[in-house]
């Protein structure tokens, strides 16, 4: 290496991290903050905007989602699976937001980096920086169902986006596990909305 | 467009691709595999504490293919082994040797405790000279991380952002901290363990307690040092009972060096001192004496 790249790779890192900000919220259910969302889907004239979470962050069928300007909105959980970690949250769209991106191809390679976003320990809007620590082999052509990434993260960041370096989302960060953080795959996040939604359609 | 962000971000998968190749996962013990690197052809190094049978013993390469392997020999004091497997086409790792690694330089730890390989990064925390383990064995230099290590790493190498390995990480020879055995260790212990299947110590034979010379004596003999080592043991018809050392003598210099610790003495005795003469001083019965010791090669069993 020959020429400085250093200050070139903080101001990316730091353009990355503020865009992935946009689509962190805080999850509140009953007055505490609780954890962090992605904002899936912005919403429309027709349909409400979607967050995704951990199961594990909302309690009841209500909860205050934070959004990243500060405004605080009400939203109904629409679907909620303890075995998957997650839950869908509905609410009234008030401006234009800007959605998560899912990443669907290329897939992940291990040494990969990724970023993730969460609210550990009431400071709003955290990023950590880490590398794709494994990535399961897709046997029996079963999808893989955890993203382990090596990097430290509090609970606070439960719920929360964990995204590559181009700001797509890659997984919804959701515990840690010998040291390694794990992730549900933004593939299978994509595929539990899809099913959630034809359920909870009349 | 590709920024400065998502090349090191390339780069680093890259890096663990290229060298993940020659990483491979090692079925020699209970619960989970350990790691080990393919390092020339038809021999992968692996860590010897990861290695508890000395049959049985099975490979999974990068490929996913499990072939046999067999035991060529172990080294504790480095806690290094090597394994030779038939017949392979599989890339070796690509070592860097000629520069070393600097402190703050970004590093991967690279393990492959089951069928994938896996990552974690960090930099180097602590670049320093020689040191000695443990069971006295030199190592060429002192290579700290400062990154998280997982199950099954040990065996595993480190690389650079390149993806050249610069040594075989353990986390056996410094109280479950990660340190990395670096590339010219490594090189010379394969070579040994491939040619001989052990590892080849000098030993003389004693047992010694530092103890502290009076200042009369000191003063009287015109000594420098304070401590020195007393002969508390000398193993009958050993290298040091042949050529006279005595139970009692107080040791003061091998080969010109001061001794104050046994860690001195065993920095005299690598594998290319057997058979080869080295002058010791020593007191007894208050006069220094000069002698000479030929040390012997330590039997296997043998600690000190």
């Amino acid at each position: 290496m020959t020429t400085p790249v250093a200050g070139g790779l903080a101001q990316e890192l730091a353009a990355t991290v503020d865009e992935l900000r946009r689509m962190t919220v805080q999850v509140r259910t009953g007055g505490a903050a609780s954890g962090a969302g992605v904002l899936w889907s912005a919403g429309g004239s027709e349909n409400g905007g979607l967050i995704i979470t951990n199961a594990h962050v909302v309690r009841g069928n209500q909860a205050t989602i934070e959004l990243s300007d500060g405004t605080a909105v009400r939203a109904r959980v629409v679907a909620h699976d303890r075995k998957r970690d997650l839950a869908a949250l509905e609410f009234e769209p008030y401006r234009a937001m800007v959605a998560a991106v899912v990443r669907g191809s290329p897939r992940l390679r291990v040494g990969e980096l990724v970023i993730a976003i969460g609210h550990p320990g009431g400071l709003v809007g955290v990023a950590t920086l880490g590398i794709i620590h494994a990535v399961e082999s897709e046997g029996e052509g079963r999808a893989p169902r955890w993203i382990r990434a090596d990097m430290r993260l509090a609970p606070g960041f439960s719920g929360g986006p964990l995204a590559d370096t181009t700001g797509r989302l890659v997984g919804v960060n959701t515990m840690m596990q010998g040291g390694l953080a794990l992730a549900v795959p933004a593939a299978a996040v994509e595929a539990w909305v899809r099913r959630a939604h034809a359920l909870a359609a009349p | 467009m590709s920024t400065v962000l998502q090349s090191l971000s390339a780069e680093l998968a890259d890096a663990v691709q290229s060298a993940g190749r020659a990483v491979v996962a090692i079925h020699a013990r209970r619960r989970i595999p350990a790691t080990g690197v393919h390092w020339r052809p038809g021999a992968v190094v692996a860590t010897n504490h990861t290695i508890s049978r000395d049959e049985n013993i099975t490979v999974t390469l990068s490929d996913g293919i499990t072939v046999p392997a067999s035991l060529a020999g172990r080294d504790p004091s480095t806690d290094l082994a090597v394994l030779k497997l038939a017949g392979q086409s599989l890339p070796t790792a690509s070592l860097r040797a000629d520069t070393p690694p600097r402190v703050g330089e970004l590093v991967i730890a690279l393990g492959r405790p089951g069928p994938s390989v896996t990552a974690s990064w960090g930099v180097m925390s602590r670049v320093d000279g020689p040191w000695r383990t443990w069971q006295g064995a030199e190592i060429d230099s002192l290579l700290r991380l400062d990154l998280a290590i997982y199950d099954g790493f040990s065996g595993g190498p480190l690389i650079d952002g390149g993806g050249r390995v610069l040594g075989i990480n353990t986390s056996a020879l410094a109280r479950g901290v990660p340190v990395t055995i670096p590339v010219a260790t490594v090189e010379r212990v394969v070579t040994e363990l491939l040619e001989r299947g052990t590892i080849r110590r000098a030993y003389l034979g004693i047992g010694t307690q530092p103890v502290r010379v009076p200042k009369s004596l000191a003063r009287k003999l015109e000594l420098t040092l304070d401590t020195a080592l007393l002969i508390v043991s000398v193993e009958p018809g050993g290298p040091a009972d042949r050529d006279g050392l005595l139970l009692g003598d107080v040791l003061l210099e091998l080969d010109g060096a001061a001794v104050s610790d046994s860690a001195d003495v065993l920095a005299k005795l690598g594998g290319d001192r057997v058979g080869r003469p080295l002058t010791a001083r020593v007191i007894r019965g208050g006069q220094v004496k000069t002698l000479q010791v030929t040390p012997g090669e330590r039997p296997q069993s043998q600690a000190a």
